[in-house]
């Protein structure tokens, strides 16, 4: 079953091309979007969340097309929870009071059964406690979960999350990645956090320059890395990285590796760095 | 009554878990509860069937309060999910009072300062219900990326932000009018095209963002006055005739405006 898919989609603002033409289809479970800052993830996703008008190409969600007409586009609308990469609370307002709003934004016109929701999304994130606060008084880890519990309301089809696990401490972003692996519909997180997705994605999809250049399972992406990480009394002759670990032995990923060296298994970051290292001239990253 | 021949039944249970039992029976249910099985697993169902009534609790303690004012129109029947879209719509009072004040301010120093006070007036006064619409759309609300994905009616949302900003707006620029020296005979005139020019924006608005929308019909509007000054007198659009016109491009944008949402409803986008 897919629940979004985009055909040949791309974005230019201005002369600027921040997506080149995207062919995806995305089904239920986790999909992890990787890729460095102004890669593209951010527009992908607003354009999915139909925030944003495609230049070219046509966006699916459960069917309806987001660039077709306005009631398609509405009828997509219901079946998105969103959270955008930094959201902005209305001053003076409460946890309870901004998730109420919202929910009457995603049309739950029942006042009880809204509120029910309301402290359903409230306990998911685990912010109940936290209900009357105002949202000003919050810290940014509370404000970073009442972020996704507006994303949740409802229990939409396709939730769009942009580096939702940003401010989290380590038992927030484990309590997190629960919620998010128990979801039945399709989850697309843009996130800078490989962890996050080793952790909780069945597919990873790369994006550099904004085009995709990896799409495929994690293990699949840490195949491409298989055999190519080393650790090493030395850095290997031109690796994509490298770091001293906590051990006083070098950490290198690509590159050939020196006397003494010996590979071990790779992380996806490492697999990640790998990509990014092959498909660009990444300079920056070198050490 | 000993514990071996009485338990605690269905009636008795629910008057004592609402607090209408009387002292000596409510400590005869609790020396008997200690010391029976049964009637302890009568009281676990009390607690489970009293869990709806402690999330209503909760949810009446966190559920924020209405102002006032929205209070009234709740109990006037306005439904209560237009209220609490219309209670988040806070954070906008400042660009509601920043467009409305800058706009009249403008009226004002032209009015007492100019030779064509009342073309300035005439330009300024009805297009501040516009910028108000515009402003109250989706130029300032901080949730404005979070909003737009969700099919919520903007238009509606426009509605009814617009209808809060008039409140505001109305009373201040006809006091405007009125107490400005040489404005007076202008205070009143301005509401028919103001009435015209609002509907002719939201109209726009099913098909153009807020700030295009605004700006066609300010720009249009403008034009209008700038070209029947310089055609002679300006205060002919303050006359009948042209105060009729004006009002029936009011009452036909509002008609055309019903006409466009009920289409689009049809289509399945909501009011």
């Amino acid at each position: 079953m897919t629940t979004a898919r985009l055909e040949g989609v791309s974005k230019s603002f201005g002369r600027t091309r921040v997506l080149q033409p995207v062919t995806l289809d995305l089904h239920p479970g986790v999909v992890g979007l990787l890729g460095p800052n102004g890669a593209g993830k951010t527009t992908l996703l607003r354009l999915l969340a139909s925030v944003l008008p495609p230049s070219s190409g046509r966006i699916e969600v459960a069917g309806q097309d987001v660039t077709g007409t306005h009631a398609e586009r509405t009828e997509a609308r219901r079946r998105i929870g969103y959270l955008p990469q930094e959201v902005v609370f209305p001053r003076g307002m409460t946890a309870f009071g901004f998730l109420d709003y919202v929910a009457v934004l995603k049309e739950w016109r029942d006042t009880a059964a809204r509120h029910a929701e309301v402290r359903r999304v409230l306990g998911l994130v685990q912010l109940g406690e936290g209900a009357t606060r105002r949202v000003a008084r919050l810290s940014g880890g509370q404000r970073r979960r009442l972020a996704i519990a507006q994303a949740l309301i409802g229990a939409p089809e396709l939730l769009l999350l942009d580096e939702p696990t940003t401010g989290l401490d380590p038992e927030q972003r484990a309590s997190l990645r629960g919620i998010l692996s128990g979801l039945p519909g399709t989850v697309l997180i843009s996130t800078h956090q490989t962890e996050d997705v080793s952790a909780l994605c069945d597919r990873v999809v790369v994006l550099d320059r904004g085009a995709v250049r990896f799409d495929g399972s994690v293990p699949d992406l840490l195949a491409t890395a298989a055999g190519r990480v080393y650790v090493g009394p030395e850095a290997n002759v031109d690796a994509v990285t490298t770091w001293k670990t906590g051990t006083g032995r070098i950490h290198s990923v690509g590159g050939r590796p020196l006397p003494g060296a010996g590979p071990v298994p790779p992380s996806v970051e490492d697999a990640y760095l790998l990509l990014r290292g092959s498909s660009t001239d990444h300079q920056g990253a070198r050490s | 009554m000993t514990t071996r021949e009485w338990h605690v039944d269905g009636a008795t249970w629910t008057a004592y878990a609402a607090g209408r039992l009387d002292p000596v029976a409510q400590a005869a249910v609790d020396a008997h509860v200690v010391s029976c099985p049964a009637c302890r697993d009568g009281a676990r169902a009390q607690v489970v069937s009293v869990e709806p009534l402690w999330e209503a609790v909760h949810t009446a303690i966190a559920r924020p309060r209405l102002p006032r004012s929205l209070r009234v129109l709740r109990r006037l029947g306005a439904p209560e999910d237009d209220l609490v879209a219309l209670a988040a719509s806070d954070d906008l009072r400042l660009p509601w009072a920043v467009a409305v004040g800058s706009s009249l301010l403008c009226a004002m120093v032209a009015g007492l300062a100019s030779a064509h006070q009342d073309a300035f007036f005439l330009v300024l006064a009805p297009l501040v219900p516009v910028l108000s619409l515009v402003a109250a759309y989706d130029a300032t609300d901080p949730v404005r990326e979070l909003a737009g994905a969700t099919p919520y009616s903007k238009l509606r949302l426009a509605l009814l932000r617009t209808t809060a900003a008039l409140a505001f707006a109305l009373p201040l620029t006809l006091t405007v009018g009125l107490v400005v020296p040489g404005l007076r005979p202008l205070a009143l005139v301005w509401l028919l095209p103001a009435l015209g020019l609002t509907g002719g924006a939201l109209l726009l608005l099913t098909w153009l963002t807020a700030w295009t929308a605004g700006g066609v019909v300010a720009l249009a509007w403008a034009l209008v006055v700038v070209a029947t000054e310089r055609t002679g007198d300006v205060t002919v659009l303050t006359g009948p005739a042209a105060q009729a016109a004006l009002a029936a491009v009011g009452v036909g944008c509002a008609a055309l405006l019903v006409v466009r949402t009920t289409t689009l409803h049809t289509q399945g986008v909501p009011r």
